[in-house]
């Protein structure tokens, strides 16, 4: 399992990787439209520096879940998790019904409303890249070692260290750890990064879970329901008959 | 014009609008003609046509089971009915995923390529499966008076029973699963309509709703062609839905009791307020209307619960697709074409509910001959019976002209804004402040860059520099701004002005000064403006001036600037970061020349700024 790590403390926000990202996938042109969110992230821009007060720069991207609830929304499996750890999107399949818009926790996949042919946009972890061996083209660019791409059990034990081994200068939290089950994105901050996802938290719910139980119903519903009808319909034919005979005998006699 | 003929033909303008703007949507994106974001990427198509469109169908399922399995041979009557409505129902959601979908002709995919922890996979299936049911058991109605398919019309009477039963089971499956879909928006639906009990309080809620659609079909047919009502057996269908409406709403406001929202309904945000007139819609007023029997006896009263209750089905629907996502942080309003789109669809259904029961044995009204139909009625009295030629083309004919006038009407009001600028807004791009030091901020929004002009100017070679970078200017002028051809802040700009320079538009050139005579007159095949303007282009300046188009203020400045420090930092070995974004957007203070609120809409923004300007929405994510 790959993942990236990003330490807040370290950024310097000068958007190398929003630049590396933009050449690497031949991203387009980015406008403010109407359709955008706030937040950066685009059609044509698939990570970005937020700037908060302090100053403080954070990176926002996919988070490449380890159980993502896009993939798990789409009806048609065209989003997919990767061995690497990538959450990575085949357009050949898509149908387009942006139901992995509406699923996803921290809001990441972006529509591309401008064309009449539109696909879903969203990080992919450079899957090329990382399949070749090689970093994705965001830690690669990042001059100051903030974010950074490895393994995701060392970077966790790497942020774990970094925060005992400067006690005060972090908060004592990788984000993304646990969080909706766990992503492959990676932060530690000295502020609290609950900005990233929505202002009601998912927390550690691991949101593919929560249609589980309803899906897993799905076959025993149909064939009690059926179950069910059958005996309703046994029954009532069956009054229907005695109330027919009761009449015919009324009528002989 | 009788009610019928005013009837067809407001819906007959409603569908045409609606075939314009879908055609819009089609060949100009989704972005075209709605308000649909990356905030609520679902909206009143799904939220109107698609889900309620499917609860409203349900009448096709309940309604059968009523006759079919518990043997309620009283209402066989409405059997016919209450399948075609479903029917329809579901073609109604069916034809709205064509405009909502991003690639409506992908949609058969979930058939090849299978996913069985989506819940939107698993409707998909049941809806395609249930509309091959429905459509088997509508079929033998429009067949009846062809004796040729009158052995499979036999057959599939025969088993009806097995597509009754195979409907219900289907039904319970995806009515179910409809509410599973937003199962997994914990963090975005509103509280007040997330529940984990969503696909129970879907299915008994579509349950409700089926019979009562049946009656809003059945007191429609009987106002619009004047037919009685059997009054006692659609109030005993109506108690049947209330019964159910008050055990929806006992699982509903108990689920809301007992996971403690109940609170959160009296705050008075305007969601509540949604929440309230909902609840009063779907919930009280049909229930307590329908519980007294001398109001559910009535055409009024029935009207009345009835029609309320699909009202508040609809908006109930409609909140859990889009109006109620509200902690995305950006409020979604449908523009005019999307609700035009929505209701056009609802229009073109109610059309071909009216077609098929005119010319099938669905109800009595089914014509055997054209003077019977109402719209056969003369209208202009003898002389223009004459004209009009038979009532039959008269009818048909209205029809056509008010559709053919609405596609006219659609095309005038296509939003060509929209369509044109491929939803950028237009901003205007202002001039940089300040002098020796320049505060450049073309779309006035705080989020600016210093730039040290006279330190450059010196730094590349003092007055002989200019040109370097100020390759034209304004006829006449001997030092014209960036702003003043770069117009616009994202967009480009057409700096030639037609009607300034040719006789026929208000000038006072031939069209020959510029063009040529023998070649097509094209801006490419015309003359450069320095041809005539000969103070335009500074000597030795970097840039010829070859088009009449200039490019967005955003993409001249970032050319004329990262160009040159690219250079720079391979040329000199110091500086190797010259390039990069962050050399000119830092954090370094602003000039303190400008006015107090640009000085404080500057560090907001500084720390805020992400990469819109649009002050209109709230901007999440910080």
């Amino acid at each position: 399992m790959k993942a990236i790590l990003t330490d807040i403390t370290k950024c310097i926000g000068c958007s190398e990787c929003v630049v590396a990202c933009k050449a690497y996938h031949e991203l387009q042109e980015d406008i403010p439209r109407h359709w955008h969110r706030n937040d950066g992230l685009s059609a044509y821009n698939w990570t970005a520096i937020i700037h908060k007060e302090g100053p403080h720069y954070i990176r926002k991207q996919c988070r490449h879940c380890l159980e993502p609830a896009c993939v798990s929304a789409c009806p048609v499996a065209a989003l997919v998790t990767t061995d690497e750890g990538a959450v990575i999107y085949k357009p050949e399949k898509c149908i387009g019904c942006r139901y992995c818009m509406v699923a996803c926790p921290y809001g990441i996949p972006r529509y591309d409303w401008e064309h009449a042919v539109p696909y879903i946009q969203k990080c992919n972890l450079c899957h090329d890249r990382i399949s070749q061996g090689k970093q994705p083209a965001c830690t690669e660019a990042c001059p100051t070692q903030a974010t950074i791409f490895g393994e995701r059990d060392e970077l966790l034990a790497e942020a774990h260290r970094r925060i005992t081994a400067e006690p005060g200068k972090y908060i004592d939290h990788v984000f993304g750890e646990f969080e909706v089950g766990g992503t492959s994105v990676l932060y530690i901050s000295d502020i609290d990064l609950g900005f990233l996802t929505y202002p009601v938290k998912s927390g550690d719910k691991v949101l593919p879970k929560t249609t589980a139980p309803a899906m897993s119903a799905v076959p025993p519903a149909f064939f009690g329901m059926g179950a069910v009808m059958g005996g309703l319909y046994w029954f009532c034919k069956r009054r229907e008959r005695l109330q027919n005979e009761k009449k015919n005998e009324e009528a002989d006699s | 014009m009788n009610r019928l003929s005013v009837t067809k033909s407001i819906l007959w303008f409603i569908t045409g609008l609606a075939v314009t703007f879908g055609a819009a949507r089609m060949f100009f994106g989704l972005g075209a003609v709605s308000n649909l974001s990356d905030a609520t990427p679902w909206g009143i198509w799904k939220g109107i046509n698609v889900v309620p469109g499917i609860a409203l169908a349900a009448g096709g399922f309940v309604v059968t089971a009523i006759i079919y399995v518990m043997r309620h041979h009283e209402y066989h009557r409405y059997a016919k009915v209450s399948v075609l409505l479903a029917f329809l129902g579901y073609i109604t959601a069916a034809t709205a995923l064509v405009v909502e979908l991003g690639l409506p002709w992908m949609v058969w995919h979930p058939i090849v390529y299978w996913q069985h922890h989506s819940a939107l996979f698993e409707i998909s299936w049941c809806v395609i499966l249930y509309l091959t049911v429905l459509f088997l058991e509508f079929i033998p109605t429009p067949m009846e008076e062809t004796s040729r398919f009158a052995g499979i019309r036999r057959f599939l009477i025969k088993y009806k029973i097995v597509l009754v039963f195979l409907g219900i089971m289907i039904s319970t499956l995806h009515q179910s699963s409809l509410g599973t879909l937003f199962l997994i928006t914990p963090e975005k639906l509103h509280p007040l309509w997330y529940s984990s009990l969503l696909p129970v309080l879907f299915f008994i809620s579509a349950i409700a709703i089926g019979p009562l659609m049946l009656i809003v079909g059945v007191l429609t047919i009987s106002t619009l062609y004047n037919k009685p009502l059997e009054m006692d057996k659609l109030s005993k269908l109506a108690v049947i839905s209330m019964i159910v409406l008050i055990v929806y709403a006992l699982i509903r406001w108990i689920d809301l009791a007992a996971t403690a929202k109940l609170a959160i309904a009296f705050t008075g945000s305007w969601q509540t307020l949604v929440f309230w007139a909902e609840n009063s819609l779907l919930l009280f007023i049909p229930i307590i209307l329908l519980a007294i029997p001398s109001v559910r006896r009535t055409r009024t009263g029935l009207w009345t619960a009835t029609g309320s209750a699909v009202i508040g089905m609809v908006l109930n629907r409609a909140n859990m697709a889009g109006i109620m996502f509200v902690a995305t942080g950006k409020a979604y309003t449908p523009t005019m074409y999307e609700i035009v789109i929505s209701l056009g669809i609802l229009s073109a259904a109610i059309l071909a509910f009216l077609f098929c029961i005119e010319r099938f044995n669905i109800w009595d009204v089914k014509w055997s001959s054209d003077e019977e139909r109402p719209e056969a009625s003369p209208r202009f009295g003898h002389a223009s019976d004459v004209w009009l030629g038979t009532p039959r083309i008269a009818g048909r004919m209205v029809y056509s002209l008010v559709f053919v006038f609405s596609l006219a009407v659609g095309l005038a009001i296509l939003p060509v804004n929209r369509i044109q600028s491929a939803g950028v807004s237009d901003v205007p791009a202002a001039k940089a402040r300040g002098g020796a030091t320049l505060f450049i901020d073309g779309n006035r929004d705080g989020y600016g860059v210093v730039f040290a002009h006279d330190d450059h100017a010196k730094r590349l070679g003092g007055d002989s520099a200019c040109v370097q970078c100020h390759h034209s200017n304004v006829p006449m002028d001997k030092q014209s701004g960036c702003h003043e051809c770069h117009r616009n802040m994202y967009v480009n700009a057409d700096v030639f002005r037609h009607d300034w320079h040719a006789a026929p538009a208000g000038g006072n050139l031939t069209c020959n000064a510029c063009h040529q005579a023998d070649r097509q007159r094209t801006a490419e095949t015309a003359v450069a403006c320095d041809h005539c303007h000969k103070d335009m282009v500074p000597t030795g300046a970097t840039i010829t001036l070859e088009q009449y188009l200039a490019p967005s203020y955003a993409n001249a400045l970032h050319g004329m600037c990262i160009a040159c420090h690219q250079e720079q930092a391979r040329v000199l070995a110091e500086k190797p970061d010259l390039g990069r974004c962050a050399s000119c957007h830092t954090l370094d203070d602003v000039p303190m020349y400008l006015p107090d609120d640009v000085i404080t809409a500057y560090r907001d923004t500084m720390y805020n700024h992400v990469v819109l300007p649009q002050s209109n929405s709230q901007t999440d994510g910080n």
